[in-house]
C-alpha cells in the first residue's frame, strides 16, 4: 500500500524517470508509447490523490512543503485530462508524421523527455506550498517547454521560441519580484519566521498582520508578472506566435493548461492580498480591468487572423480574461471562473488537436487554403466545429453556461460596464471566428486533399472532450459542484 | 562590515552605469560577471558576524556561476556567432546614459515609497537593487543582440537577487538553490537558443526575426 503523502512524490518523479527512459528508446514510435503509458501512469496516481483530496481533506508531504487542497486539487484533475488527452493525441499526430518521414528519432527523444518533464514541472506548481517553489517551477515549466517549440526546425518557430523565452522570463523575473515583495511585507508584519517563510497554508492565516503597503506593490508584479505567463493582454505577444508554430500537442498542452497554470499561480494570492489590505476590492478591480483588456484585444485581433492556430491563441488570450474578470467579480464569479478553467481546457485542446490533425492533412494551417474539412474528414472535421461551437459560446455547450454565469455575476455585482464590455467583446469573437471558419467548414474543396480515415484512438480524442464539452452544458454532478465550491472558497476567503 | 557592504554598493551602481555605455559584448559579459561576485560578497559581508555555513555555501555557488559559469556560456556564443559589438541599438549610448540617470532617480523614489523593515546603513541597498533590474530590463529593451538580452536578463536577476536578500533576510537554502538553478537553467537555453538562430540567420539581431505579425 502506498503512502497518500507518496502520491505527490510519485507524481513528480515517475514522470522523469519514464521520460528519461523514452529519451533512449531506439525507435521513435517505442519512445511515444512510452511517454504515453508514463504519463497516463502517473495520471492514474494524480486522480487517486485527487479523490482522496475529495474524499479526506488537504493532504500533506514532505514536512508540509507539498500539499494538495480543494483548489490544486481540481486544478490537478484538469491538468491530468489536458496532460493525458494531449499526450494520446502526441502519438496520434507524430505516428502521421513519422509515416512521412518528418520527424527524426532525436527530434522523438527529445519531445518525449520534455513533454514528461513539463508533467513534472506543473504538477509541482499545483502541489507546491512555498510560494517561491511554485514560481521555480512555473519559470521551470517555460525553460523545459522551450524547445518543444522549437521542435521542427524553422525559421518562424525559432523566432516563436526566442519571443517565448524572452517575454516569459522577463514576466517570470516580475512574478520574482512579486513573490520577494510579497515575502518582505509577512517579514515586516512578523507573520512568518525562519523556515515557515512564504508557506501558503503559513501565510494565508495570518495574511492580516502583512504589510498592506507592500502587498499591494507585491501584487501588481505578481499580476503583471504571472499574468504574460498566462497570456493576459497587453502582456500577450508572444502567445499568439508560441501557439501557432509549436506542434499541435504542444499548442493544446500551452493553451488547455499551461496559461491557467499560470492564473492559478494569481488565485493562490488573492486570499493573501485581500486579508492583508482588508478588502478585496483593490486586487479583484485589478482584474476586472486586465480581464476586459484582453478581452477586448483578443476580440480586435480575432478578425484579422488567417492562421487557425493563430485565431485559436487569440481566443485563449480572450478566456483567459473571461477567467480573470470572473476572478475579479468575486463571490459567485470566482465559482464561475473555475468552471470556465476547465470549460476552456477541454474546448481548446480539442480545438488544437483538430486544427492539428487538419493542419496535417491539408499540410498548412491557413484559413484560405483549408477549405470543405466535413468533406475531407468527418471525425476531425466535426471535432473541429464542436470545439469552435463551444468556444464562441454557442448553447448548450458548457462554455455557454459560464459565460452566461459571468454576465450574471458582473451584474450581481453591480458593475453593469463589465458586463456590456464583456458582452460587446464576446460578440465580436462569436461572429469573427464564425464568419473565419465557415467556409473552412462547407466551402468546395478544389485541391486534391481526398478523404481520410480515422482510428478508433482519434475517433475518442474527438468525442471524449466534445460530449463532456456537452455533458457538462446540460448537466452538472454534484460532486463538481461541490469540489468547485470549494476551490473556490479558497480563493475568496482561504478555505476558512 | 558596513564600510564594506557601503563600497560594493557604490561599485555595483557603477557596473549598472556602466553596462549602460558598453558597446563591446565582451565587456558586458565581464562586467555582469563582475556584478555577481559583488552580490555575493554583500552577502558575505552583511552575514560576517553570525557566521552561517548555510549562507557562505550558498552565496560561494552564486559567485561560481555567476562569475564563472555564465562568462564562460556567453563567451561561446561570442565566439559561436562571431559578433563583437552592440552595433547601432535602439537607443543610443549618450542617450542610453541620460536614461540611466533617470532610472536611478526613479529608484530612489520608488525605494523611498516602499515601507521596508531594513537595518542600519542598509539605506542604499534597495535603490541599488532596483537600479540593477531597470539596467537589465532597459538591457532587454533597448538593444538588438539576443547575447545582450541575455545579459540583461542576468543582470535583472542579479537585481532581483540582492533585492530579496536586504528585503527578506533569511531564505531557505533549498528555494535559494532552486532560483539558482532556474537561473542556470536559463542562461542555458537562451545559449542554445542563440546558436541555433545564428546557424539558421547567420545572425543574432533579434529585431531581424520579424516574419511573425498580428
Amino acid at each position: 500500500m502506498i503512502g497518500h503523502e507518496n502520491l505527490l512524490w510519485i507524481m513528480l518523479i515517475l514522470p522523469l524517470c519514464t521520460g528519461a527512459v523514452a529519451a533512449t528508446m531506439p525507435a521513435a514510435r517505442k519512445a511515444l508509447a512510452v511517454m504515453c503509458t508514463g504519463i497516463l501512469l502517473t495520471a492514474g496516481f494524480g486522480w487517486w490523490s485527487v479523490v482522496h483530496v475529495v474524499c479526506h481533506g488537504t493532504l500533506f508531504a514532505a514536512s508540509d512543503w507539498l500539499f494538495l487542497d480543494a483548489l490544486s486539487a481540481y486544478n490537478l484533475a484538469i491538468m491530468l485530462l489536458v496532460f493525458s488527452l494531449c499526450a494520446c493525441y502526441a502519438y496520434v499526430y507524430f505516428s502521421c508524421e513519422l509515416r512521412r518521414g518528418q520527424l527524426t528519432l532525436r527530434q522523438a527523444r527529445l519531445f518525449t523527455a520534455l513533454f514528461s518533464g513539463s508533467f513534472s514541472t506543473m504538477a509541482l506548481v499545483l502541489i507546491a506550498n512555498n510560494l517561491s517553489i511554485m514560481w521555480v517551477s512555473l519559470e521551470a515549466t517555460t525553460l523545459v517547454t522551450t524547445f518543444l517549440i522549437y521542435l521542427h526546425s524553422s525559421r518562424q518557430s525559432l523566432e516563436a521560441m526566442w519571443k517565448y523565452l524572452i517575454i516569459c522570463s522577463v514576466g517570470m523575473a516580475f512574478a520574482f519580484m512579486g513573490t520577494l515583495l510579497a515575502a518582505a511585507a509577512a517579514v515586516k508584519g512578523g507573520s512568518v519566521e525562519g523556515a515557515q517563510a512564504l508557506l501558503w497554508t503559513h501565510l494565508v492565516g495570518r495574511a492580516s498582520l502583512c504589510d498592506p503597503m507592500l502587498m499591494k506593490a507585491a501584487f501588481i508584479f505578481l499580476l503583471i508578472g504571472y499574468g504574460t505567463k498566462a497570456g493576459l493582454a497587453p502582456m500577450h505577444n508572444w502567445l499568439p506566435d508560441a501557439h501557432s508554430q509549436a506542434p499541435a500537442p504542444v499548442s493544446a498542452l500551452f493553451s488547455g493548461f499551461m496559461l491557467s497554470a499560470s492564473l492559478y499561480c494569481i488565485m493562490r494570492y488573492l486570499p493573501i492580498v485581500s486579508s492583508a489590505i482588508g478588502s478585496p476590492r483593490w486586487a479583484t478591480n485589478l482584474l476586472i480591468l486586465f480581464g476586459i483588456v484582453s478581452l477586448l484585444v483578443a476580440a480586435a485581433f480575432i478578425i484579422f487572423q488567417h492562421d487557425v492556430k493563430r485565431l485559436f491563441a487569440y481566443s485563449s488570450v480572450e478566456h483567459m480574461g473571461i477567467i480573470a474578470l470572473g476572478l475579479g467579480l468575486g463571490n459567485a464569479g470566482v465559482f464561475t471562473a473555475l468552471f470556465h478553467t476547465l470549460n476552456h481546457s477541454l474546448g481548446k485542446t480539442l480545438a488544437f488537436f483538430s486544427a492539428g490533425r487538419l493542419g496535417q492533412i491539408f499540410k498548412t494551417t491557413d484559413m484560405g487554403q483549408m477549405r470543405g474539412v466535413m468533406r475531407i474528414s468527418r471525425v476531425w472535421g466535426f471535432g473541429l466545429f464542436i470545439s469552435v461551437l463551444a468556444l464562441i459560446g454557442a448553447a448548450p455547450f458548457s462554455i455557454f453556461m459560464s459565460e452566461f454565469q459571468t454576465v450574471k455575476a458582473a451584474l450581481d455585482a453591480g458593475n453593469v460596464t463589465a458586463a456590456v464590455l464583456f458582452l460587446f467583446g464576446a460578440g465580436i469573437v462569436f461572429m469573427g471566428v464564425l464568419a473565419h471558419l465557415i467556409p473552412v467548414f462547407w466551402a468546395r474543396n478544389e485541391s486534391d486533399v481526398s478523404l481520410v480515415t480515422t482510428g478508433l484512438l482519434e475517433k475518442f480524442l474527438v468525442f471524449f472532450p466534445g460530449v463532456l464539452l456537452l455533458f457538462l452544458g446540460i448537466w452538472m454532478p454534484d460532486f463538481l459542484h461541490g469540489a468547485i465550491d470549494r476551490a473556490a472558497a479558497i480563493i475568496l476567503s482561504g478555505g476558512n | 562590515m558596513e564600510t564594506y557592504i557601503e563600497a560594493s554598493v557604490i561599485l555595483l551602481l557603477l557596473t549598472d552605469i556602466a553596462l549602460f555605455g558598453t558597446s563591446r559584448l565582451y565587456t558586458c559579459i565581464t562586467i555582469a560577471a563582475v556584478q555577481g561576485v559583488l552580490l555575493g560578497l554583500i552577502a558575505l559581508f552583511a552575514n560576517a558576524e553570525t557566521f552561517i555555513p548555510r549562507i557562505i555555501v550558498i552565496a560561494s555557488i552564486g559567485i561560481v556561476i555567476k562569475a564563472f559559469v555564465f562568462p564562460y556560456l556567453l563567451k561561446r556564443t561570442i565566439r559561436q556567432a562571431g559578433v563583437q559589438r552592440e552595433i547601432q541599438p535602439f537607443i543610443g549610448y549618450l542617450s542610453s546614459l541620460v536614461v540611466s540617470l533617470v532610472l536611478f532617480g526613479v529608484s530612489i523614489w520608488f525605494s523611498a515609497k516602499l515601507p521596508l523593515a531594513l537595518g542600519a546603513g542598509r539605506s542604499m541597498i534597495i535603490p541599488a537593487a532596483i537600479m540593477t533590474m531597470f539596467t537589465g530590463l532597459f538591457l532587454i529593451v533597448a538593444r538588438r543582440k539576443a547575447l545582450t538580452q541575455c545579459i540583461g536578463y542576468i543582470v535583472c536577476e542579479n537585481g532581483m537577487y540582492l533585492f530579496g536578500m536586504v528585503a527578506v533576510g533569511e531564505i531557505p537554502a533549498l528555494v535559494e538553490l532552486g532560483i539558482l538553478l532556474d537561473a542556470v537553467a536559463a542562461v542555458t537555453v537562451m545559449g542554445v537558443a542563440m546558436y541555433h538562430i545564428n546557424r539558421e540567420f547567420d545572425h543574432i539581431d533579434t529585431d531581424r526575426l520579424s516574419s511573425l505579425k498580428g
